[in-house]
């Protein structure tokens, strides 16, 4: 006990003396693409769904861009913007280094959001001990307003029905019908997030708003197109397989994979092999994007904010197809009528086939990356480099979305239809969400970027 | 060599360690100091990158020990396998003193990985011979399987080649028996197989035979072993996870039969002797539920009723932490249905104890017995340690580290990423520290008519450590069984019985040709006291072989009346008074022998099996656990209903059975001869509905039957699909009524017509089992009062919140009016007398909460009134292994997102915790993910701690204090004692019990099992039907009387008076409905 006090003592002599020195605290872009790492590395220890991940990127960022456009000159607030957001009686705004007061209230969502709660506080208290001595009235006044708007995103995300669908029905594994979805090899896992059209969306005005044509009707005769889609799937695999681990489509397939759910069997053991979301993966090219030109902390957060609305509306579109179709993944058909042996080159994830999610989520990002950064836009991307896999290069946002939708056929995992038409999903939802939602106070300003 | 020193240092401090603790408690069994036996030796197992667990999943399995006098000199010698070492021979000095002859017994082995061993006198020149298997072909392992033929001098040969015995694969132990009846030994060889993307296909992959991975029969032809496993129809598939089998005549009749256990996916398979060389695999319809990760087996006669019964391990672990932090059977949802769907049988991670019925077919109650949760368990023995004459049960125990840990899987998922296979098996292997230590002590069990209690840390001492083979012996001749086990890096345990003041026998055979051991021997003790059975073989437990000779425990017996020998030509010799306490060799006498007969034991079949009635009930998919993750049981399998009354006035009773969801339910009328399905309209109509329970009752006083059919969960889980029904007879056809009942959205369970209130119309009790959409929630049941006309309404004076399982309206009193019973779950049963239409619920012992699942009466203690009969869920449940006080059911929004949960915590000395895993708990609470990072942060957490605090408080408590089924004993109507059926009917839930006559008897057919629990459960379904006769309060099973043993979830079993004789019709839960007839 004594041992404490005097600690504590210790330390407020310290801080006291630090009070005395005030040195400006300043945030970078640099500093917010560390926070939404740091996020992504939580997220891919906590291992989430791809669903459950897109709703994790989107909270925080959405806090931090409304921490800095409440009164900012040039971008616009969101506030009435999006359902049921209002951002009202913030406390402190002009005494706050805005830049910092982002950053804080970015962390205070994403600690509501994972699991692993410790390792984003960790992340924030050292962050905290740093500011504190460098200018502790800034700090603190700028976190009280972080926090004053953070608080109000935290209860507005509360209530997007996320809490509510944890509780209902799991898919139902029962139906034999042979057109249904039924868990896959290796590990069976239950159908993932079967309700997930049921939360809030955010450009979109409801789940169902850009419904797919329905995928070829479900037969097993050979001449009819779903049996044909079914039949390349095969053919296409083992033709790549034969080509061998050097090839090309075998490139493209492990890069975008983006399953986090991959099991793998060593020995005793079925384990998951971590790996990023979709979305993460497209997180990442914002954070590219944003560093190849140079962009400044307003400009990233709003990129960030921006990209990953997109991608949340196109999980929950999604989804919502998903579960309305139940089809039947390729490898369950194959294995049951065609070749018992066999595997897709990719590890087939946990949810119904039509459409793909990949293909609908690159196919929004794109759009408004593309947006945002302008088309025929070059970069490198080196999102998967810390999992093992080489960087890929991109002439544009575009053309990343139409490998990252073939990447899903190559890896054995969907049926063309599922790609075609999830791809041409993604793209209405990116330009719904680009002429939706405004940024801008001035919209002209918007399309040349500055 | 240094580290080998390093290592016996430490052997050395435990065994000083142990020592210290064994002078504070004596045990019946002293563990000896290897500084005194002699006896150091010590299977050596090190890790390396080339071999280890990562990339051999029997890494850790240990290796095997066999006994047997090697030089007849009276003394039984110990022969230990090491895994990757030399093997040792020790010779019995006696008096526990044992010399090491392996340096020049030339038996060090040549295989890279050696595992179980057989002593066995294969040339039959009178020395012991021994067989020793290996892992070959996998990772660089070489070699094959060796014998070493005794040499009779204390040196052996290794012939193996020229017995054709040389075989290379992956065994895990031999054994040698005589299945063909020629004279001379076979051999069925089993071999495990390995994870491949194969051997996770199809069932039916068993049928194409594997080499180096399938099981091998190996005929005896003239001292030459040939492989007959294709003729005999052995299975030999990829998918072989064969880790031990046992030999045993299961069905005496005089040919041996074969049960093998297989780990993982496959089922274990059971082979019945066909006499002609040939086998047929019976497991799928002689058992019911079998362990999933099957090693080690025995089989003895543990209940002295003639025939062999069956022990097979898995590895349920009994800690409550351990059992939190690895993978169990709850995770299991998806994958059972998918094995199911590849034609596997569900499996469960438990050990089983098979009780034969005759051979014919097993009922499983290690539950019931508490010995299915050993954890990680290798070598079961069956014998008399303390000589009472009943069978005791030893198991070796542990596993150096355990990779089903849950947390150290995701700490591999963690670290894992972006490796490829060679640096992700290097990584792996580099992680092994990193699992859960599995050090577990051996358990050892006292046998009580069957039943056993557990004797560990009295007669063998609880300390932890890693047994695999296991064998027993009289090591110095004194007259009881002493125990030797090979350990895991440790120096093999040998424990001294000292049993003393009690008798014995010890039996050694000598027969002829080729098997002067006289392997398959049946020797039966008969004494004052009960009959012995038991059974010659080698290879017993798991990996290793005890001597030929059979002890027999006599307890303080002093006479045996006789010995009545089986030999294995099936001819029987006796012996009347041999002496005890000795050990007495039988030698096969030609001049004294009778031929054996066909044991006919069979009581006479007075149920003779028809065809009368064909309908088969088929359940939809509606499945509760999507809906409610965290619940026990479903509530939408409780049909089919079942209604018996004479709906044409012809005076024989005609049946409806209802249909599950999707399907029609069915009339059945009864010409007296025969039943014949009559089309009604209405019911094709109303085909949506879950029929769960039926009754045919006069509703609107026109001298006819009406029928009202209390619904259960429609398919779709549609509300107005849920509500109950009443048709109206007119005619012969049945007209659904519009408006003359409440509307009835709940479970119904049960509907129950009588006129309660005695003013001449008939009124229903409707009882409810629960909201569809909230299992654990206490609905109202209620009273329906009939107005005369035929129109229903609810008495407000009756009020009854339950999960109402059963109901019956009867006479307890002997008022000459009707009184109400009802049966609850997670409640009291509940007795309302009827008095003046008032109905009054009278007091019952507190302690009878249950998971009660029906009720009527009977006199079963036949003092001449009516005693309540209660079904309750039975002692063989997963929840009789916590049960150290009521069960309890929680009810709350415990995360506090406006939906219910339910929960059950279980009692272990005193504390309560929660059933469910972690991950459980979290797919229904996304909290517990954040409160809970790790398996081992939950794992052992109390049920108050486990939830945010507070929370438990909020929440609705409902408790079952007995799962026991029994009477309440009527005494001047009273009913204040409660009293426990027999064991055989706590073996499963009762659903019916079936009052009828038989000659003057009055007998009951109690019949019952679920198949509504979650894979954590599995089914129960060990009830295969008794019956009970009360006028001599005898119970025998039904299949005694001709009944098919039962295995389905019974709704209802219902007697119908013929013209000429009775008929039984027994109606199960999706299945066909079966029928006897029976003389009046």
């Amino acid at each position: 006990m004594r041992f404490t006090y005097r600690f504590l003592i210790i330390t407020l002599l310290i801080l006291q003396n630090c009070n005395t020195k005030t040195e400006p605290i300043e945030i970078s872009a640099t500093d917010y693409h560390k926070a939404v790492d740091k996020l992504t590395e939580i997220m891919v220890h906590d291992i989430f769904s791809p669903p459950v991940a897109s709703r994790l990127y989107v909270y925080p960022n959405v806090a931090a861009y409304e921490v800095l456009n409440q009164n900012d000159d040039y971008f616009k607030s969101l506030s009435g913007q999006l359902k049921d957001l209002t951002i009202s009686e913030t406390t402190g705004e002009t005494q706050a280094n805005k830049e910092l007061a982002a950053l804080i209230a970015y962390m205070d969502v994403a600690k509501e959001l994972v699991f692993s709660k410790e390792m984003m506080t960790d992340f924030r208290d050292s962050l905290y001990a740093e500011w504190e001595l460098k200018n502790a009235d800034s700090f603190l006044k700028s976190k009280s307003y972080g926090l004053s708007i953070s608080d109000q995103v935290i209860k507005w995300m509360n209530k997007d029905g996320y809490a509510e669908s944890r509780t209902l029905p799991d898919y139902n594994i029962y139906d034999k019908s042979p057109a249904r979805w039924e868990p896959t090899p290796p590990a069976y896992m239950k159908g993932i997030e079967p309700h997930w059209n049921t939360i809030r969306p955010f450009a979109l005005d409801s789940a169902s708003q850009f419904k797919p044509i329905r995928h070829p009707d479900f037969s097993l005769e050979e001449d009819t197109p779903f049996y044909k889609e079914l039949k390349e799937v095969y053919d296409l695999n083992n033709e790549i397989r034969e080509k061998g681990d050097e090839s090309v489509e075998i490139a493209i397939a492990r890069f975008w994979d983006c399953n986090p759910f991959v099991s793998v069997n060593k020995g005793h053991f079925m384990f998951a092999e971590k790996k990023i979301t979709p979305g993460a993966h497209w997180i990442g090219i914002c954070k590219i994007a944003c560093q190849q030109t140079e962009a400044d902390f307003s400009r990233t957060v709003f990129a960030y904010t921006k990209t990953s609305m997109a991608i949340a509306d196109a999980f929950i579109s999604c989804w919502d197809e998903k579960y309305r179709s139940n089809l039947v993944r390729p490898e369950t058909l194959i294995n049951k009528y065609i070749d018992l042996d066999w595997a897709p080159i990719l590890q087939t994830p946990p949810f119904p086939e039509y459409t793909s999610g990949h293909s609908v989520v690159s196919g929004a990002s794109s759009e408004v990356l593309t947006d945002i950064f302008g088309d025929n836009f070059y970069f490198e991307d080196t999102t998967e480099l810390p999992y093992g896999l080489p960087m890929r290069v991109f002439e544009s946002f575009r053309a990343a979305a139409q490998e990252a939708a073939i990447s899903r056929l190559y890896g054995g995992i969907h049926y063309k239809a599922a790609v075609v038409e999830g791809l041409s999903q993604g793209i209405k939802i990116g330009e719904l969400s680009n002429s939706k939602i405004s940024f801008f106070k001035e919209k002209k300003l918007a399309s040349t970027g500055q | 060599m240094k580290y080998l020193g390093g290592l016996l240092m430490l052997a050395f401090l435990v065994i000083s360690c142990n020592k210290e603790e064994k002078q504070e408690q004596s045990y019946l069994f002293n563990e000896l100091d290897s500084a005194v036996t002699g006896v150091d030796f010590m299977n050596m197992v090190e890790d390396t990158p080339e071999h280890s667990i990562i990339n051999y999943i029997y890494f850790y399995n240990g290796a095997g020990v066999a006994v047997g006098d090697i030089n007849n000199d009276g003394l039984k010698d110990l022969f230990f396998v090491s895994n990757e070492h030399d093997n040792k021979l020790y010779l019995n000095k006696g008096n526990m003193k044992f010399e090491d002859i392996s340096a020049s017994a030339n038996i060090n082995g040549n295989s890279d990985w050696n595992t179980g061993v057989t002593m066995v006198d294969i040339n039959a020149d009178g020395y012991l011979d021994i067989y020793v298997c290996a892992v070959s072909g996998l990772l660089d392992f070489k070699g094959h399987n060796e014998l070493y033929i005794n040499n009779g001098d204390n040196t052996f040969s290794e012939e193996s080649s020229s017995y054709g015995l040389d075989f290379k694969g992956y065994s895990t132990q031999s054994y040698f028996f005589d299945y063909d009846k020629d004279g001379d030994l076979d051999m069925y060889l089993v071999n495990h197989a390995v994870h491949t993307n194969l051997s996770h296909g199809k069932a039916s992959l068993r049928n194409e035979r594997a080499p180096l991975v399938g099981d091998v029969l190996f005929k005896n032809d003239d001292g030459s072993f040939i492989d007959v496993s294709e003729d005999a129809n052995i299975y030999g598939g990829v998918n072989g996870y064969g880790l031990s089998a046992t030999i045993a005549d299961f069905d005496n009749d005089g040919w041996d039969d074969i049960y093998v256990c297989n780990d993982f996916h496959e089922d274990d398979y059971f082979y019945v002797n066909n006499h002609d060389g040939t086998f047929t695999e019976t497991l799928g319809s002689k058992f019911n539920t079998i362990s999933r990760f099957s090693m080690g087996s025995d089989a003895a006669d543990i209940n002295n009723d003639g025939y062999q019964d069956l022990i097979t391990l898995d590895m349920l672990p009994w800690d409550e932490k351990v059992l939190k932090e690895t993978e169990g059977d709850d995770a299991m949802f998806n994958m059972q249905v998918h094995l199911s769907n590849l034609g596997y049988k569900d499996q469960y991670s438990r050990n089983m104890l098979q009780i034969s019925h005759q051979g014919q077919y097993f009922h499983e109650e290690a539950l019931k017995n508490q010995i299915a949760d050993t954890d990680w368990s290798w070598a079961p023995l069956f014998a008399d340690f303390d000589n009472d004459g009943q069978q005791d049960l030893f198991i070796s125990n542990g596993i150096p580290k355990r990779p089903n840990g849950l947390d150290f899987k995701k700490y591999v998922s963690s670290a894992f990423k972006g490796k490829s296979e060679a640096e992700g098996l290097n990584w792996l292997y580099n992680a092994i520290g990193e699992m859960p230590d599995g050090n577990v002590s051996n358990q050892i069990y006292k046998g009580i008519n069957g039943d056993f209690s557990n004797k560990t840390g009295e007669w063998i001492s609880n300390v932890p450590k890693i047994s695999n083979a296991s064998i027993y012996t009289d090591l110095d001749n004194d007259g009881d069984l002493d125990i030797v086990t090979n350990n895991f890096n440790q120096v093999a345990s040998i424990y001294q019985n000292n049993t003393s003041e009690t008798n014995s026998i010890n039996v050694s055979l000598k027969y002829k040709d080729q098997n002067i051991e006289g392997l398959g021997t049946k020797v039966e003790l008969y004494n004052d006291r009960e009959r012995q059975l038991k059974q010659v073989f080698k290879s017993r437990g798991f990996m290793s072989s005890i001597d030929g000779s059979l002890h027999f425990g006599l307890d303080s017996s002093i006479k045996v009346d006789s010995l009545v020998i089986t030999w294995p030509n099936n001819k029987i010799q006796t012996v009347i008074n041999p002496t005890i306490n000795s050990s007495i060799q039988l030698v096969y006498d030609e001049s004294n022998i009778k031929d054996g007969q066909e044991s006919a034991r069979q009581e006479t079949a007075i149920f003779e099996k028809s065809n009368l009635i064909d309908f088969t009930h088929v359940e939809d998919r509606y499945n509760d656990f999507v809906e409610e993750k965290l619940i026990p049981y479903k509530v939408s399998t409780m049909g089919p209903a079942v209604a018996v009354g004479d709906v044409d006035n012809n005076g024989f009773e005609d049946i409806y059975i209802g249909g599950a969801s999707g399907k029609s339910g069915q009339l059945f009328m009864n010409s007296g001869n025969d039943f014949k399905s009559v089309a009604i309209s209405s019911f094709a109509a109303d085909a949506a509905y879950e029929d769960n329970s039926a009754t045919f009752f006069d509703a609107d006083m026109d001298g006819d039957l009406d029928l009202y059919i209390g619904s259960g969960i429609s398919e779709i889980n549609a509300e107005t699909l849920n509500y109950d029904r009443l048709y109206i007879n007119n005619n012969g056809d049945f007209i659904r009524g519009t408006n003359a009942i409440p509307q009835n959205p709940m479970v119904t369970s049960t509907v129950n017509s009588y006129d309660y209130d005695q003013d001449g119309d008939m009124d229903l009790f409707v009882g409810i089992r629960s909201n569809p959409n909230s299992f654990g929630k206490m609905e109202a049941s209620y009273i329906l009062k009939n107005d005369g006309k035929g129109s229903f309404s609810k008495d407000p004076n009756f009020v009854l919140n339950g999960m109402i399982m059963d109901a019956e309206w009867t006479d307890i009193d002997n008022d000459g009016i009707k009184d109400l019973l009802v049966a609850t779950e997670w409640d009291q049963p509940k007795v309302y007398l009827n008095k003046n239409a008032s109905l009054d619920l009278i007091n019952l012992p507190q302690e009878l909460s249950g998971l009660w699942q029906s009720i009527t009466v009977a006199d079963v203690d036949n003092d001449g009134d009516q005693d309540i009969l209660l079904g309750n869920l039975g002692l063989n449940s997963k929840f009789n292994l916590y049960f150290d006080g009521p069960l309890q059911l929680y009810y709350s929004d415990f995360d506090e997102n406006g939906v219910n949960e339910t929960m059950i915590a279980y009692n272990r000395n005193g504390t309560y915790y929660p059933l469910n895993t972690k991950d459980e708990l979290a797919a229904q609470m996304n909290i517990i993910n954040k409160i809970y990072t790790s398996h081992a942060a939950y794992a052992g957490k109390s049920m108050v701690d486990a939830l945010k605090s507070g929370t438990l408080k909020k929440a609705t408590k409902y408790e079952a204090a007995t799962l026991t089924s029994g009477y309440l004993h009527n005494d001047n109507n009273e009913f204040n004692t409660f009293v426990p059926f027999d064991s055989s009917l706590q073996l499963g839930p009762i659903y019916d019990f079936e009052s009828f006559e038989l000659g003057n008897n009055k007998q009951l057919l109690i019949t019952g099992n679920t198949y509504r629990f979650n894979t954590y459960h599995g089914s129960y379904s060990s009830l295969k039907g008794y019956f009970w006769d009360v006028s001599n309060d005898t119970i025998v099973p039904a299949s005694n009387k001709g009944l098919d043993p039962i295995n389905e979830q019974i709704k209802d079993v219902v007697i119908v008076d013929m013209k000429d004789n009775r008929v039984l019709l027994v109606v199960a839960n999706n299945d066909s409905v079966k029928s006897y007839q029976f003389d009046k």
